[in-house]
This record gives C-alpha cells, structure tokens and sequence, in this order.
C-alpha cells in the first residue's frame, strides 16, 4: 500500500463502495426494453416485408427468409444481451452520495457525491407511465459522463429519492 | 479605468455597425460558397465573359448591401449594456427582444478577440463565458481596446473578489514568448498524419467535383502519358498513387505549419498572482485570463521531435468551456523549466511528490490484441493483391510491438492528498495529465468481462471537463482509490469552481 503512505486517513476505515447492498430497478422495466427492442426489429421487418411484396425481381425474393431469419437471430442474442444487462442495473443511496450500476460486458459503477448534484430531474415515458415507473437522472457539472440516470424506478421510489435529493440540495447552500 | 462608466447603459463603437455588416455578410458569403463556385464555373464553361454591369446582377447584389446595412445599423442602434450592481446587463435585438443579465460571480472567463476586419478599423470584440449552458452568446463586437480592458477588469475583479479577496494587480511581466523559431520548430514536429487525414476527408468529400473539374481541365491526358495510365501496368498505377500521397504528406506538412503559425503568432504569456494571461494569434487575435480557481485538467504533452526540440505543450481545460475555446488554452513551445514553474504555480509541491504507480501489464496485453486483430484484417485483405505487399507486416509489426511496449513504460498513476496525476502516451506521443481532488465531480469503476477474469478494474475520474482514466489496476486497488477519492470530496466540501 505504498500509493497510499503519504496519506495520514487510514484507508481501511473508508467506508467502502464494494461493500454496498445495491438494489434491482423495477422487473417491470424490462418490459419497456422488451417493447423496445421488438419494436425496432419488427421495423427492419417490415421493411423486408415491404420489398418483398413490391420488388419485381426475384433476387430480394431467395434471400428474403435467410434475412428474416438473420433478423431473428439478432433480435433474440440482442433480448438475451439486454436480459443479462439488465440483471445488472442496480442502484444504492448512503448518506453522501449515490451510486448506479450497470452493464454485463463493461460494467460500470458511478458514484456522484450530492455535494456535487446540479440539478435533478424525473422522466416518464409513455410506457413508464403505463407501468408505473419514473427515471431519475441525476446531473453532476461533469461535461462528459458522470451523470446518474436511473431508469425503471417505481414512482413511488423515485419520488421519495427525488424529495429526499431536493431537501440536501436545499440545505447544501 | 474611471474614464469609463459602465453603469449607464452604453452603446458599443460606432464601427460596430461595420463590424456587425462584415461578419454577416462573410457568413452568407461562407453558406453560399457552393452557389458562387457553381455560377463562376458556368461563366467559365460558357464561351460569352460574364456581364457584372447588367442591372440583373446588380441590382440584387445592391438590394442584400442595402438590407443587411440596414439590419447591421438597427442591430447597433438595439444593443446596449452595462454593469450595475455586480451585475453585468445586455438588451438587444430588433424583432425579438432579449434582456441577458449575468452576475459577475458567475463568469467563467472574459475573452478579448480580434478578427482581420477588426484588426484593420481598430476595435476589439469582447466575449463573456458564463457557467452554466453554453448556448448564451454574450458578444460585443466592437469596443476600443482601453474600453474593452477596463470592462474585462471589471467584470473579473467582483467575480476574483469572491474566491480569493487577495489585491491584485502585481507588476505585469511577460514571462514567455513564442518565437517565430520556437513556432516553426513546433510547425515541423507536430503530427502530420493528422492534417493528412484532413485533407484526405476533404479531398474524398469533394472528389466527385474535382473529378468533373479535371476531367474538363484535360488533365489525365496529360498525367497519363506520364504515368502510361493505361490500366496494364501495376507498378505504374502504384507510381501514381505514391506520387498523390507524397504530394498530400507535403501539403498537410506545410498545413500543419500554417496551422500552427496562424493560431499561435506572437504567442503572449504574462504570469499574475492569480493565474495567466494569453494572447495569441494572427487573424483571430485572442487574448484571455486565465485564473487558477477556474482550471479543471491540465495536460503536458509533447512527442519525441519535440522533445529532442526541447517543446513542450501546456493545456488547460476550463469548466463548460467549449470545445473551439479549450484550443486557445493550450501553450506551445514551452521549455522544460517553464513547464516546471508554471506546474508550481498551478500544483504546487506535485513534482516532489510524484510516485510512480504502474497499472497492470494487461495494459500492453490488450493493445497487443487490439492491433493483431487489424493486421489480421489488413492480411485478410492484402491476400488478394500482390505478394510484394505482404512485406509491409513487417514494419507494421515493429510499430505495433514498439507501440504497445511504450505504452506500458509510459503509463503511470499517481494520487496524494491533493492531486490525481496520471501519464500516458504510446510509441511517438507523452502526455501526463494533471487533476486537483477538490474538482472531482464523480468517480466511476469500470470493469469489463475481460478485466473482470483477471481481477483488474479501471478508474475514470470525472471532473467539469474532460474525464481522467486510471486504467487496468487491480480491483482492491481501485475500490480504494474510488473510495478515497469519495472520503476527500464529501468529507472537505471544497469549492470545485
């Protein structure tokens, strides 16, 4: 631990990030990935289907069930890619800041301290608002990155978070 | 500086109106540039010479003179501001009315600027950077020079007073100079590649025109019977394009050298308490402050020419600055002993403090695969041409392996109780970038699949500006680091602005 020697904190005593207990958003947000991707596919579909029907010539007509099949094929590695992402779209609050978690093949950890919070503010589609679900995003005066998005909150939740965030915010200045 | 009152609400130099006139009219100009080629080349194509003096040409060209005069004075005559009440105030617009007001503590940076056509009545623009959204534009386009200063110390002493309250004004001396040697040393060893790219994009965009062009100019026929473009002979289409890239490497040469001389001339350091003054430039001449409180990164950076030169390169972010501005905060051509002073300047005590931290040789690993996978494609594809070709692998493969050695002989990370320190760079490029703890904005631990069966982790450190990567360590390592870094930031609540 040389890094470390000039600093007179005892890095063992840090409260420490890796021993947080990181909560799952809503299940119910995978539906709205679920929706979405089906909803993109489906369009390349229909643009087969579409130049199927039309075009004269035979040549979209041998290979129209291999593309149709190729876009099946991307459509459930994407579903399940998502599906294992997904797994790991997780969030935690402690007392000074907040962390979220996301991605299978890079997994990345942001951490925002609320000292550093420029503003907030809640989201909901279409489909969150069907289901119930708010995302909160958290914006920090990093230019690149370091902002918080956390979708499929249940409303409730987000509300409470976003009162909760508003207060500090508050009390901050 | 009593000699001029901001406090009533003034209108900018009367020039302001030739000012406004020019830069609109070489705005339309620049839109229109494709229809005015388009219309020379018709002439051109077209045996009858071009009737300037018809009154369908003329008249046209008057009616848009007389309408943007007229916009440029009425733009004038509606522009006013003034500072009151450590509030900087501006009213403008003819149709749409628009009142911006800014508090002084709340400005980023005051910018003094001066284009050719300034240049040439006199006068001098002054812009106002604020915190908060770029999409404010405050911009007077014409003031005298003394006016323009005293405004600009002004408006930077209330928003100094707050962060530091320390009495300005030190003798100002200039503390480093670009000479014209120092700039075209600096011209000389830039990377080239980059301008060749380039001009390379620009030639590609435009190929299809310029292949009308010189279809008409009759030019292949005249190539061709040098080159013998007849389609048979391989070696004399190769000739060909060997004798096209060397004539686009001397001409992104020589861009890089006018680039680098246009954008730096009389290159103006003047060091104060409080930070740097800069200005620079040779059509755009721009002159801004810079004060440490404001600086989010700072990079050195320089490569192997320059090294040997003795050039090094200083480059500050600022928050929210945008991307065309964060060009003008870089120094050039600065020696090893300034770069180490103005250093202690800015981070005090971090030379002697520097620790050298290696991150993981995965590091080299993953370049080393990274690049083989290219060279596999490039084979894949080299496959089907000529055997000879396939002796490029082997510069290729020494420039990949010497690449990826140097990138983990040059990496490094370094962390104290007040700065994040973190070096880079690969075969020809040295970079170290340099980062204040307090302006940590937040911290991210990355790690992927790959990282993930090795037990390794990346940091990325965000600040108002660019983000800082501490890359492939071991992950207790970075846990600690992020948490460390948080402990710092929430527990001192510094200022980060």
């Amino acid at each position: 631990m040389s890094l470390f020697s000039n600093i007179q904190i005892d890095i063992d005593i840090l409260p420490k990030s890796e021993d947080l207990d990181l909560i799952p958003i809503s299940a119910k947000y995978f539906k709205i990935i679920l929706i979405n991707i089906c909803f993109i596919y489906a369009i390349f579909v229909g643009i087969l289907l579409a130049l199927y029907s039309f075009a004269d010539d035979s040549g979209i007509n041998e290979v129209f069930w291999y593309l149709i099949g190729l876009i099946c094929t991307l459509c459930i590695i994407s579903i399940v890619m998502y599906y294992i992402g997904f797994k790991k779209r997780m969030y935690a609050m402690r007392e000074k800041d907040m962390t979220y978690s996301h991605g299978y093949l890079v997994n990345k950890t942001v951490t925002l301290p609320y000292n550093r919070i420029q503003h907030i503010e809640i989201a909901r589609s279409f489909l969150a608002r069907k289901l119930g679900l708010s995302t909160l995003k958290i914006y920090s005066a990093g230019q690149s990155g370091g902002d918080i998005a956390v979708k499929g909150l249940p409303k409730d939740v987000a509300d409470t978070q976003y009162a909760f965030l508003i207060k500090i915010i508050n009390e901050r200045s | 500086m009593s000699a001029h009152n901001f406090e009533i609400p003034s209108r900018q130099s009367a020039k302001g109106i030739i000012v406004i006139f020019g830069v609109s009219i070489f705005k339309i100009f620049k839109a229109m540039i494709i229809i005015f080629a388009a219309l020379v080349l018709k002439f051109l194509q077209s045996d009858k010479s071009p009737d300037f003096t018809s009154l369908k040409v003329v008249l046209p060209v008057l009616g848009i003179i007389v309408v943007f005069l007229l916009l440029a004075v009425f733009r004038y005559l509606n522009f006013k501001f003034y500072v009151k009440d450590d509030y900087f105030f501006l009213r403008k617009g003819i149709f749409n009315k628009e009142e911006i007001s800014v508090s002084t503590s709340k400005i980023q940076n005051v910018y003094i600027k001066q284009n050719v056509l300034q240049q040439l009545i006199n006068v001098v623009s002054l812009s106002i950077e604020t915190a908060g959204d770029d999409k404010t534009e405050i911009e007077i386009s014409a003031l005298s020079r003394p006016k323009a200063e005293a405004l600009k110390s002004i408006l930077m002493l209330s928003s100094r007073a707050n962060d530091v309250g320390k009495n300005v004004q030190v003798e100002e001396v200039i503390y480093f100079k670009a000479s014209i040697k120092k700039l075209l040393l600096e011209g000389v060893s830039e990377n080239h590649f980059k301008s060749f790219a380039l001009i390379f994009a620009f030639i590609i965009s435009i190929y299809q025109d310029l292949k009308e062009f010189v279809n008409q100019l009759n030019l292949t026929s005249r190539f061709g019977s040098w080159f013998e473009l007849d389609g048979e002979s391989f070696m004399a289409l190769l000739l060909f394009n060997v004798t096209i890239v060397v004539a686009l490497l001397i001409s992104s040469f020589f861009l890089s050298m006018i680039r680098m001389f246009v954008q730096n001339f009389n290159l103006t350091v003047k060091r104060k308490t409080e930070g740097l003054e800069i200005s620079k430039g040779l059509l755009n001449k721009i002159n801004l402050s810079l004060s440490a409180s404001r600086i989010q990164n700072s990079t050195i950076s320089t490569n192997r020419l320059k090294r040997a030169f003795g050039l090094y390169k200083l480059a500050f972010t600022q928050a929210m600055a945008n991307k065309k501005q964060q060009i003008n905060f870089n120094i050039v051509g600065l020696g090893k002993l300034q770069i180490n002073e103005l250093l202690d300047q800015f981070y005090p005590d971090v030379q002697k403090r520097l620790l050298k931290n290696k991150p993981n040789k995965y590091l080299m690993h993953r370049l080393l695969f990274t690049s083989a996978l290219v060279v596999v494609l490039l084979n894949a594809g080299l496959y089907f041409g000529p055997k000879t070709l396939l002796f490029i692998n082997i510069p290729l493969v020494v420039y990949i392996i010497a690449n990826a050695l140097y990138a983990y002989k040059k990496a490094y990370y370094h962390l104290d109780d007040d700065y994040i320190v973190v070096g880079g760079g690969k075969l020809i490029d040295t970079s170290t970038d340099f980062l204040e703890i307090k302006k940590v904005q937040a911290v991210t631990l990355n790690q992927s699949i790959f990282q993930k069966s090795r037990g390794l982790a990346s940091v990325v450190i965000f600040s108002a500006s660019k983000p800082l990567t501490i890359p492939h360590i071991e992950l207790s390592m970075a846990f600690n680091i992020k948490n460390y870094l948080l402990f710092k930031v929430e527990s001192e609540n510094k200022d980060w602005m």
